[in-house]
């Protein structure tokens, strides 16, 4: 279905490797805002009197280039250009300037169930959206039962979608466009929708897109599901690209742009450092009391196994790089989190805690020390650590998995913290600890017993009960 | 699919789209109503019964079996013009699917025009009989009938378009049109035999013979009181004054043919065209 660029390719070169599946040079969308009603009979008849609008130029030259079986989040604050990027890649709006060559069959989730009609039924609007997203009768015949599973609408769906819940409009919707198969999605915040399970299956849909090689092209305010999806993320800002890379620096820029309205100024240094880097971080120091586990910042091996409970001590040191006294004082923050697991496990930073760090003088050293109670329970623990200003909250730097810890905790818990619970079951003859004598299987006892099945009875265990 | 051009698959997902959209219009239309599909039936049956009561029996147009006379031209005319009503607007109501999905914007006046076909269609099968009866044997002439059905729809698709382009950027267009078919219907020999007209011209008197000899020019260049031509020839025969009877059904003459077919191939490619034109910047505007 690739339709538009100037020469319309043919499918054979729509996987030429030197090709990209999006390529968007320049473009521009510009859209008239009418301050009066829109144009009608009366602003005909007086052409003298024009009809008044002002131009809100939504896209500004946007670059963009995605490769075969890439998955990019365009990211950025409302009214950024997003949703109208995506369209113009869909080909529903045209380019006023520019150019767009899409290269493969194109599906769009820009609006789950668009097109439904309330009177139809599940069934019929199956093949009608199926129709309207460019799937032959065949191809929705072929698909019919894994989409009315995935929608898991089976026994609703002869009944018109008139009297589906909300829900149920929407997965039907999503189920119809995830079975269009084709080279290239483009999804606009869709994902959040439907209740956790189906927004699980949503996401593993979405992922195993991205592994089947398909290019995804994901527009979500959803920064979690951005972080697990994708490893580009652009951020769009009036209409420009503010920011293309690592999907976590992408992030990290979005959150700046929002909390200041600024982006910042220098990109990335390093794999995992970005800011103005106007202060940095000049060492990150990790010392846990007891075990014996210490460790560096940027050093490749996790410090530990070290076990929970114990108490970490952080030492953070940032540089000036540039003369900050009177610009406001510096907080400084550490982040830790778990790889696998969304939000963070704690965060602080100085400046949420009421203290004022003043700057040092330009290329002094400062410390900040932070000890933590490691009350997590096993697993790999990465510590983000960050320096900005406190008043403007402009980031000087921000070096992601600074230092890793491995943490071993009690094997008969699990999770990322340790609550510690402690145990009581109300039901005395029905519980046999390890050190009881427990009848046979046919009175109650339980199928396997160490004191009954012949291992060392400890002694008076019984009586103590 | 994949090795086949991108252009064909394009069109092959066009056409499949327009077939679904049309059975969702055959569906949709009566999915409430007790009669269902009767109605594009009973429709013209009982606008005929009404115009015969007033028009032949009141106001005596002369004009042998009113009915028949009439319900021939009126099945045409309405099949035009609840198509180009139903069209006119369509674009601007369907804005929430333009902005959201891609897909040829042609599929939605076509599938409101194909529709109305079916039903056109339908009618015409159902009141068959009733010109047999009325009118003689008319089945001879069915393939001037179905080469006058693809003109037809031809003529009306390009109309639709057209109506539906020039629509998103002139809402007031959509309004206009209610009375614009109003003028267009009296001004097609649809309740009249178009010998009153020249009759009318003919026995002119003053201020009239400016006025009249326009009227009939007008007439005579309306393109749907050829089409109505077109289909009274072979349903009806030759309209003529009770006295004398109406000539039997017959073929239409090469002149109704070719100016049918001029003005279904140069409506349908001025519509399509602007409306493909026009196409390009519907999302932005509806």
């Amino acid at each position: 279905m690739a339709r538009r660029g100037q020469q319309a390719p043919t499918a054979d070169a729509a996987h030429a490797p030197d090709r990209f599946a999006i390529d968007v040079t320049g473009l521009h969308e510009v859209f008239r805002v009418y301050t009066e009603r829109p144009p009608g009979l009366k602003e005909r008849l007086y052409r003298f009197r024009r009809a008044r609008y002002h131009e809100f130029h939504a896209l500004n030259g946007v670059d963009l280039q995605v490769r075969h079986g890439e998955t990019v989040a365009l990211i950025g604050p409302n009214g950024s250009g997003k949703s109208t990027l995506l369209k113009c890649i869909a080909g529903i709006l045209p380019a006023d300037a520019g150019e767009v060559a899409v290269h493969g069959r194109i599906a769009t989730l820009l609006e789950l169930g668009a097109g439904f009609h309330e009177e139809l039924s599940g069934r019929e609007n199956i093949y009608l959206n199926g129709a309207i997203l460019g799937l032959s009768r065949a191809e929705i015949a072929a698909a019919f039962d894994d989409i009315v599973d995935f929608a898991g609408v089976r026994e609703f769906i002869d009944a018109p979608v008139r009297n589906y819940s909300s829900g149920m409009y929407v997965r039907l919707g999503f189920a119809i466009a995830v079975h269009v198969d084709p080279d290239i999605l483009l999804v606009d915040e869709v994902l959040s929708v439907g209740d956790q399970t189906f927004q699980e299956k949503s996401l593993a849909q979405m992922r195993s897109f991205s592994q089947k090689g398909k290019t995804v092209v994901l527009v979500s305010h959803d920064l979690g599901a951005v972080r697990s999806l994708c490893e580009r993320t652009l951020v769009l800002h009036h209409g420009e690209i503010a920011f293309d890379g690592p999907t976590d620096d992408a992030i990290e820029a979005y959150q700046q742009l929002l909390a200041t309205g600024e982006l910042p100024a220098a990109g990335v240094v390093e794999e995992g450092r970005t800011g103005d880097l106007r202060a940095r971080i000049t060492g990150v120091r990790v010392e846990v009391a007891g075990t014996g586990g210490t460790g560096r910042g940027g050093q490749p091996s996790p410090v530990g196994p070290v076990a929970a409970g114990s108490t970490a001590r952080v030492d953070v040191e940032v540089t000036p790089q540039a003369d900050l006294i009177g610009q406001g004082g510096l907080s400084v923050g550490i982040n830790v989190r778990r790889p696998d697991v969304q939000p963070s496990v704690y965060e602080t930073r100085t400046s949420w805690r009421a203290s004022y760090v003043a700057p040092p003088p330009q290329g002094t050293p400062l410390t900040v020390t932070f000890d933590l109670d490691l009350g997590l329970l096993t697993g790999a623990y990465l510590i983000d650590v960050m320096v900005a200003n406190a008043e403007t909250n402009v980031l000087h730097e921000r070096w992601t998995s600074a230092v890793e810890l491995a943490v071993e905790g009690p094997t008969h818990d699990a999770g990322i913290a340790t609550l510690d619970a402690r145990v009581r079951i109300d039901n005395p003859d029905g519980v046999w600890p390890p050190e009881s004598h427990p009848p046979p299987l046919d009175e109650g006892g339980p199928r396997y017993h160490p004191v009954r099945d012949g291992s060392d009875e400890p002694e008076g265990a019984r009586d103590a009960r | 699919m994949a090795a086949l051009p991108a252009r064909l698959g394009d069109w092959r997902q066009a056409r499949e789209l327009l077939r679904n959209l049309v059975a969702k219009e055959l569906k949709v239309r009566y999915k409430h109503s007790a009669l269902g599909f009767a109605w594009s039936l009973l429709t013209p049956l009982l606008m005929t019964a009404i115009f015969t009561v007033v028009f032949a029996t009141f106001l005596r147009i002369p004009v042998d079996r009113f009915a028949a006379f009439f319900l021939a031209g009126y099945l045409i005319w309405q099949f035009f013009a609840n198509s180009v009503n139903a069209s006119v607007g369509a674009i601007v109501s369907n804005g929430s699917l333009i902005r959201k999905v891609y897909f040829p914007r042609e599929v939605i006046p076509l599938s409101l025009v194909l529709s109305q076909a079916v039903h056109l269609l339908l009618a015409l099968a159902v009141t068959a009989p009733l010109f047999y009866v009325l009118r003689g044997n008319f089945l001879p002439f069915v393939p001037a009938l179905l080469v006058g059905l693809v003109l037809l729809v031809a003529f009306t698709a390009g109309m639709s378009m057209l109506f539906a382009a020039v629509n998103v950027s002139f809402r007031d267009l959509q309004e206009l049109t209610q009375v614009m078919f109003m003028a267009w219907f009296y001004g097609t020999p649809i309740i009249y035999p178009r010998y009153l007209v020249d009759d009318a011209v003919a026995d002119a008197e003053g201020w009239l013979m400016t006025v009249l000899p326009w009227i009939q020019r007008i007439v005579e260049a309306n393109p749907m009181t050829w089409f109505v031509q077109l289909f009274q020839r072979p349903l009806y025969g030759v309209p003529a004054h009770p006295e004398v009877g109406a000539a039997p059904p017959t073929w239409p003459d090469a002149t109704t043919f070719l100016v049918c077919a001029a003005w279904a191939v140069g409506t349908l490619t001025f519509g399509w065209w602007l409306f493909r034109r026009r196409a390009v910047t519907f999302a932005k505007e509806v």
